[in-house]
């Protein structure tokens, strides 16, 4: 147990202040480039020899920002820009902007305009046709772009040798990521929900290699643990982000377990591997077109509702929990039919909206309460 | 058999509630307190109860805390959310009840409650206040009356002055301009209310409303909301008067459940 608090901690320790991180890697002299959600080609950076640093917003109140995004925009591009405009992403070599939603399309504008040349943007499009030929070559060509911007900014080309080998570094942590998730499930006495969200988020500001041996480690000795009976509800979450300390909190006051997610920042960013292609860039586009439960991804089928319920099922949960992160215009289209898709399936789903800007968080309490009530009964 | 009692307190934002039930049926004693959580509301209440019932706090087999204050709330044995008591509450106050619209002093809810009285699922309003009873209260005041006297004042209404936002703020410059062009002000009431009625209705739909609806919370005991409720949902709402009471209620009732085990 000891091994797993510790490891725990050392991975939450990170989480709490990943400026620490961004400060040692520049001090280390290595070069570090900004990722905005969703989907930006990780693998590229790390293979240009810089660390890909995760931008997920922070919660903390925004005020520069509203000087160019309206208050309605989620908090996840305010927080963000905000720390730009503060100067706190300063020492970033350079930051990739997805352009995904309707959000993220004025964000690359904003921050030029309002953080200037100190942290150059680099653009990032992707097919939304992404499963199709035409849409893999087109991400394929688009990524091709991004990595020309990224050898600029590295000073050094990049072989597809080394675009290999970056693929199989996060493809193993990919896989670190997956055995991690399903052995918290297995130990929800051991990993409370902020433990796990803190494990899977701090390979964000972490080199992902780095990041494999600690969640290697840590499921390890998970499994080393002996077998406890878990009295408390599981749930299931869905949604952009569920890092919330409070949220977290509140289900642990509730004995809430998360047993498994459909969390853009989670397991949607690690349930799907890079296929090794030969064409390595290529294999990174063709990702794209295989990973389901996002909503900023064109998802005709609706592929997440039924992803969700498989999900469910599967890992035996109560119920759901969405995640429902403010102005989010494509999780509140999704919600819908998903929501209807559950309750045909008799599974219980409660959406509860956060705000990393929120400071008052009783009203999702009432909810979550209520809603364990309704599963224990 | 010694008789059993148990003691349900809903702190709310606005109000403390507390009633003390008799073998789970019968009302020994309750009262309303005007002042909510992190007031002298809560204890004012649980004081004037005991008093009232002629009971001691030890003579009690329950203590149940609910609303939005609970968790701050010293001595309860359980702690429950407002909605699980709410429900419960509706459904011995209105046998039958499947519906429960619930619009307390700063949030509303509606809650769907399954014939025995457990909560089946349920909505809440966003964190806004329009569409509660803290909407009405500004209301109330640009209009220099008194809460208490708008059902009044709706009731003599003749005709409904629309008023298009919901949002507090925007709803209140609106009946300002209203006030501007000296219209009727018990028709700017009834368009107060359905303006509120609008906003729950939205929600009740949301939800899916399977009739008998009723309705829990201070703001059903103004019956030009409750009017207005029934015309945009197109059907009969039951109010009982302990309405505010109905999450006290439930706690004191739950309270009383746990102890019959």
């Amino acid at each position: 147990m000891n091994e797993v608090k510790m490891l725990l901690d050392e991975l939450a320790a990170v989480c709490a202040n990943p400026k620490a991180q961004l400060d040692a890697a520049v001090a280390d002299g290595r070069k570090c480039v900004g990722v905005l959600p969703y989907f930006s080609p990780e693998e590229l950076v790390y293979a240009a020899g810089m660390l890909p640093f995760g931008l997920w917003g922070a919660e903390m109140q925004a005020n520069e920002s509203k000087r160019y995004y309206p208050a309605f925009i989620c908090s996840l591009l305010h927080t963000v820009l905000e720390l730009g405009l503060k100067g706190a992403l300063n020492d970033l070599s350079a930051i990739m902007v997805p352009i995904c939603c309707d959000s993220l399309k004025g964000f690359g504008a904003n921050w030029k305009y309002g953080v200037g040349e100190a942290v150059p943007v680099i653009d990032v499009a992707w097919a939304e046709n992404r499963k199709i030929p035409a849409g893999v070559e087109f991400t394929r060509s688009q990524f091709r772009k991004v990595l020309g911007q990224l050898e600029a900014i590295a000073g050094d080309r990049v072989s597809d040798a080394e675009i290999g080998a970056s693929v199989a570094v996060y493809n193993e942590n990919r896989a670190a990521l997956r055995a991690f998730s399903a052995a918290a499930a297995r130990r929800p006495e051991a990993v409370s929900p902020t433990a796990r969200c803190a494990a899977i988020k701090a390979g964000y500001f972490m080199d992902r290699a780095e990041h494999t041996e600690k969640l290697n480690a840590l499921t390890a000795a998970l499994a080393a643990l002996p077998e406890q009976k878990w009295d408390g509800l599981r749930v299931v979450t869905t949604g952009i982000l569920a890092d919330s300390p409070a949220l977290l909190r509140i289900l642990e006051d509730n004995q809430i377990a998360v047993v498994g997610d459909q969390i853009a920042q989670e397991s949607v960013n690690f349930r799907v591997d890079t296929p090794v292609t030969d064409d390595p860039v290529e294999g990174i586009a063709q990702r794209l077109g295989q990973v389901e439960g996002c909503s900023v991804l064109f998802d005709p089928g609706k592929q997440r509702g039924k992803e969700l319920i498989e999900l469910a099922k599967k890992v035996n949960a109560d119920g759901i929990l969405w995640v429902m992160t403010k102005f989010c215009d494509p999780e509140e289209y999704d919600y819908v039919p998903v929501k209807r898709m559950a309750d045909a399936a008799g599974i219980p789903l409660l959406a509860v909206e956060v705000d990393q800007q929120m400071v008052n968080y009783e009203q999702a309490r009432s909810a979550i309460e209520a809603f364990a009530e309704i599963l224990r009964f | 058999m010694a008789d059993i009692y148990t003691l349900g307190i809903d702190v709310g934002s606005t109000t403390s509630k507390c009633l003390i039930l008799k073998n789970g049926t019968e009302i020994a004693a309750s009262s309303l307190i005007p002042a909510g959580t992190g007031t002298s509301g809560p204890g004012r209440a649980l004081a004037e109860t005991l008093n009232d019932a002629g009971l001691k706090l030890e003579e009690l087999a329950a203590v149940t805390a609910t609303g939005y204050g609970r968790n701050t709330f010293e001595g309860a044995d359980f702690v429950v959310s407002e909605l699980s008591c709410h429900a419960l509450g509706a459904a011995a106050l209105m046998p039958g009840v499947r519906t429960v619209i619930d619009i307390g002093g700063q949030d509303a809810k509606v809650l769907r409650v399954s014939p025995a009285g457990r909560l089946e699922r349920f909505l809440m309003n966003d964190k806004c206040a329009a569409g509660t009873g803290r909407f009405l209260e500004v209301m109330a005041r640009v209009l220099e009356t008194d809460v208490s006297q708008l059902a009044e004042m709706d009731e003599k209404a003749k005709g409904v002055v629309p008023i298009s936002s919901t949002c507090t703020v925007f709803a209140e410059s609106e009946v300002i301009s209203q006030l501007a062009k000296n219209v009727d002000i018990r028709d700017l009431v009834a368009g107060i209310h359905a303006s509120v009625a609008v906003r729950t209705a939205g929600l009740a739909r949301r939800l899916g409303v399977t009739a008998p609806v009723g309705m829990t919370g201070g703001v059903a005991r103004n019956a030009g909301v409750v009017r207005a409720l029934e015309k945009e949902l197109n059907a009969p709402i039951a109010v009982s008067p302990m309405a505010q009471l109905a999450g006290a209620y439930g706690a004191a009732l739950y309270g009383f459940k746990k102890k019959e085990g």
